[in-house]
């Protein structure tokens, strides 16, 4: 069922991660997906990918809740792992059959690939599973404040993102369920969503767009009223229960990081690139 | 003759999974042709899981769902067939409607089972009328009617693949008392001109008193009784204890029960604790 | 001594007509209503009545076309006051879904006081308070879809109590929930009323809720047809049938046996009443 998924999802225990505020975890997430695509060799890939390992571990979610997220990923990175093996050039002829030849080249480029793919998807799963979504908005809204100078002349704020980012995680599970309603119902009429051509099938989705989009407008309208009764007026005179502040926890968390890339780097220099 | 036969019905959401759930266990019983079930039971007892067997939009985990004493899960086509037969009406059914126009939207459930222009068309004349609207609605835009209207125009589009069998999933929820009536009296006219068999999920004791001829009580995925409404409601206490509301009427006339007043049978309506009372009385007795 | 809180004023009102469309009749017209402070109103009305328009008046979502809705004596047409008057009117409303802001209990709750610019301590403190007397506290964390409506509602509720305004007006806070969630809400409101003294203005079609306050509102046709405690409000079940409304079973035994010529004593609207006046009736005879 679509409700079972799982990416995007808060993971409440008590680790060194969950404690940390959300814009070391923010700003260490960017900086890691920068850092692993600097990567060159195994040695350097390999120091991130136990990086990612002993994250993954301190942060006390179990593994099996990462190895669902990656699940649907898998044939993904199977069918980018099997065209490098196929398309890229140099390196020495391990096999050669009628008019396909793989190298050396293209089996590592292809294991570089696929590792890097799932420390990408596990560290941001640990985001999502450390930080709760409300953290997560407010933290992305401390983090851009500074384009709020930019944006306002647009008659536009950060905040306004944070809140639309808010409300879509909030409302993501409800519609959801909703759609899953509006299927039923339609199949319960005999409306046939399984067989067909594209056509036809796209033909059979409108019985279940169209009042999944006047539900929608009607939450939204409702929803706006509410807030509007809660006295929500936009971001400005706004205070907030949960203030972040950074701790000894996040200095620690940014050290060991800061350190680990730059080991990065030095493996980096130090060995040659293999892709 | 059973019209819808039961076997063994069991279903466990996420088998296999940590957040496995048995929704249905072990539900077995019959429906008879023509009857007007009610089934009872708070929310998470299983009734929606239940009834979304019945036109096989949910498979069994184990279990049988009969249909004229066919198994509608044996084939693909009999599975698909099953939709027809059983029109399963959902609970706020005014959220499907996406056609144009009223008789367009009644017309989706005729459309998908390739009836020609001519059929379509007469079971859409029919249907507006059975939910007590006429035809100028049929060219009305459905998300311009009344919440009550939306309602009955919805379950007109399920009547109008004539199922032999009518499933309301709380038909009457979020009406008010006199669109409540309405609907109803709508569904209990339906039943007679059509002879079709019809059941109805509700949260209100009250209301399958009313109405029903048979009474299916659902507790904890399991069918905690079935039988007539007095069968049923004459085990008040133990309708209690499920966390049901029996109706005020039947409370009071425990309660006087208890406190020693020779009262015949059970007490589910108005009428009939009226006409106690009056018999009472005229037999003369004093506490 | 008693304090006015909300004033309607010769109020009436009209929605807006679409483009080349004819105007819409009168919502409401010429109301004059005062709630005093502490008051339990409950407001019932079929579906049209003109109830919800009047919930919507009095915290300026909706403005009178004619006359003069007061909130603390602050007009709710003034634009600038309008959330000076919110600050002391309180909305819930009837989709628990559609009001729930956060994708964490805690979160929504301190959204009203966040926005109020309430310091964080603080904000802290009215939080656990009012998931307490909701009895929510325990689910504090947890996402609000994994909640039953009634447990969603009653989030809402505490909402508003965070934002510590002296009234709030719940909008049919019980038409979307079963009989248990209906139940819980209840109880919350008349627990608000009671032990915290806020002033509550509830919508309802559902008789059996309106028995509970200590003043019953009956709209109809846009206008206040009747105004007084329950028990006046009842003592007219022809009238009340006549615009679609439900009375309790109690009341209508004693309405029905009386046009047989059988006096209960009393205006009957609980079971207990309704026990008593029976026993009374069959004691009599000994006296």
């Amino acid at each position: 069922m679509i409700k079972d998924i799982t990416i995007g999802q808060y993971y409440k225990a008590d680790s060194v991660l969950h404690k940390c505020d959300p814009r070391t975890k923010l700003i260490l997430t960017i900086a890691f997906i920068v850092v692993i695509f600097l990567c060159k060799n195994f040695f350097s890939l390999g120091l991130m990918a136990a990086l990612t390992v002993v994250s993954m571990l301190i942060s006390k979610v179990p593994v099996k809740m990462f190895l669902k997220s990656m699940k649907p990923i898998i044939p993904l990175v199977l069918l980018t792992a099997i065209l490098n093996v196929f398309y890229t050039t140099g390196g020495e002829v391990l096999l050669s059959i009628w008019k396909i030849t793989i190298r050396d080249k293209a089996i590592f480029t292809a294991i570089f690939i696929a590792i890097r793919i799932f420390c990408l998807i596990i560290i941001s799963s640990l985001l999502t599973y450390t930080t709760t979504p409300t953290m997560l908005t407010d933290g992305i809204e401390k983090l851009l404040k500074p384009l709020d100078f930019i944006l306002k002349p647009f008659n536009f704020r950060v905040h306004t993102l944070a809140m639309m980012m808010t409300l879509a995680l909030r409302f993501i599970p409800t519609l959801i369920e909703e759609i899953d309603k509006i299927m039923n119902a339609q199949k319960a009429r005999g409306a046939d969503l399984e067989s067909g051509g594209i056509i036809e099938r796209a033909k059979a989705l409108i019985p279940i767009i169209i009042p999944l989009f006047v539900s929608s407008f009607r939450r939204a309208y409702e929803l706006a009223f509410a807030m509007d009764c809660r006295c929500y007026t936009g971001g400005d005179g706004r205070t907030r229960m949960k203030r972040m502040k950074f701790s000894l926890c996040d200095l620690f968390v940014f050290l060991s990081f800061i350190i680990i890339f730059a080991g990065i780097v030095f493996l980096n220099i130090k060995f040659d690139a293999v892709i | 003759m059973n019209v819808l036969s039961v076997r063994g019905l069991t279903h466990v959401y996420g088998q296999g999974t940590s957040s496995e759930a048995v929704a249905l266990n072990n539900c077995s019983f019959d429906i008879e042709k023509g009857e007007l079930v009610g089934i009872i039971g708070h929310t998470g007892s299983g009734k929606s899981t239940l009834i979304q067997h019945f036109n096989g939009l949910l498979k069994p985990t184990s279990g049988q769902i009969l249909l004229n004493g066919k198994d509608i899960n044996e084939s693909k086509k009999s599975s698909v067939e099953s939709r027809f037969k059983v029109g399963l009406c959902f609970q706020y059914p005014e959220y499907q409607l996406f056609e144009e126009t009223v008789g367009r939207d009644i017309a989706f459930g005729p459309k998908n089972m390739k009836l020609d222009e001519e059929e379509i068309k007469k079971r859409v004349l029919k249907c507006i009328e059975y939910v007590g609207l006429d035809e100028s609605y049929l060219e009305k835009s459905p998300f311009d009617l009344s919440g009550g209207e939306k309602r009955r125009v919805a379950i007109a589009g399920v009547m109008a693949m004539e199922p032999e069998i009518l499933v309301l999933d709380e038909p009457t929820a979020g009406l008010d008392p006199q669109g409540r009536d309405t609907v109803f009296e709508l569904i209990r006219q339906y039943r007679e001109k059509t002879g079709s068999t019809v059941i109805i999920v509700s949260h209100s004791m009250e209301d399958v008193a009313r109405l029903a001829t048979k009474a299916l009580v659902m507790n904890k995925g399991e069918v905690a009784m079935f039988g007539t409404i007095d069968e049923v409601y004459s085990k008040a206490d133990e309708l209690l204890t499920m966390g049901l509301n029996v109706p005020q009427i039947t409370r009071i006339f425990m309660e006087l029960k208890k406190e020693g007043l020779p009262i015949n049978g059970n007490i589910y309506t108005v009428e009939q604790g009226v006409n106690e009372i009056i018999r009472l009385k005229k037999e003369g007795y004093t506490l | 001594m008693t304090e006015e809180f909300i004033k309607f004023e010769n109020v009436s009102f009209r929605y807006e007509n679409a483009e080349d469309e004819p105007e819409l009749p009168l919502a409401l017209k010429n109301i004059n209503l005062t709630v005093n402070k502490g008051e339990l109103v409950a407001v019932l009305g079929h579906n049209g009545s003109g109830k919800s328009t009047l919930a919507k008046l009095t915290n300026a979502i909706l403005v009178p076309e004619s006359g003069k809705v007061s909130v603390m004596g602050m007009d709710t047409a003034n634009e600038d006051l309008k959330y000076e008057i919110r600050r002391k009117v309180g909305m819930v409303f009837q989709n628990p879904d559609n009001q729930i802001v956060a994708t964490i209990v805690e979160d929504d709750v301190a959204f009203g006081p966040e926005n109020l610019g309430v310091e964080p301590d603080e904000i802290r403190i009215r939080v656990d308070e009012s998931l307490k007397a909701v009895e929510m506290y325990e689910m504090r964390q947890a996402e609000p879809h994994n909640l039953s409506g009634g447990q969603k509602q009653r989030v809402a509720i505490a909402g508003i109590l965070a934002m510590q305004t002296d009234g709030i007006v719940f909008d049919e806070p019980t038409a979307m929930l079963d009989p248990r969630g209906r139940q819980a809400v209840m109880d919350t409101i008349l627990k608000i009323n009671k032990e915290q003294g806020k002033t509550v203005m509830f919508i309802t079609h559902f008789m059996d809720e309106a028995v509970l306050a200590d003043r019953v509102i009956v709209v109809n046709n846009g206008e206040i047809m009747t105004d007084g405690t329950p028990q006046e409000v009842f003592s007219d079940i022809g009238r009340l049938k006549k615009v679609g409304l439900d009375v309790p079973q109690a009341r209508e035994l004693q309405y029905r046996l009386k046009e047989n010529g059988i006096d209960l004593n009393g205006n009957i609207l609980f079971e207990d009443e309704c026990v008593k006046a029976i026993k009374e009736l069959f004691q009599k005879k000994v006296l």
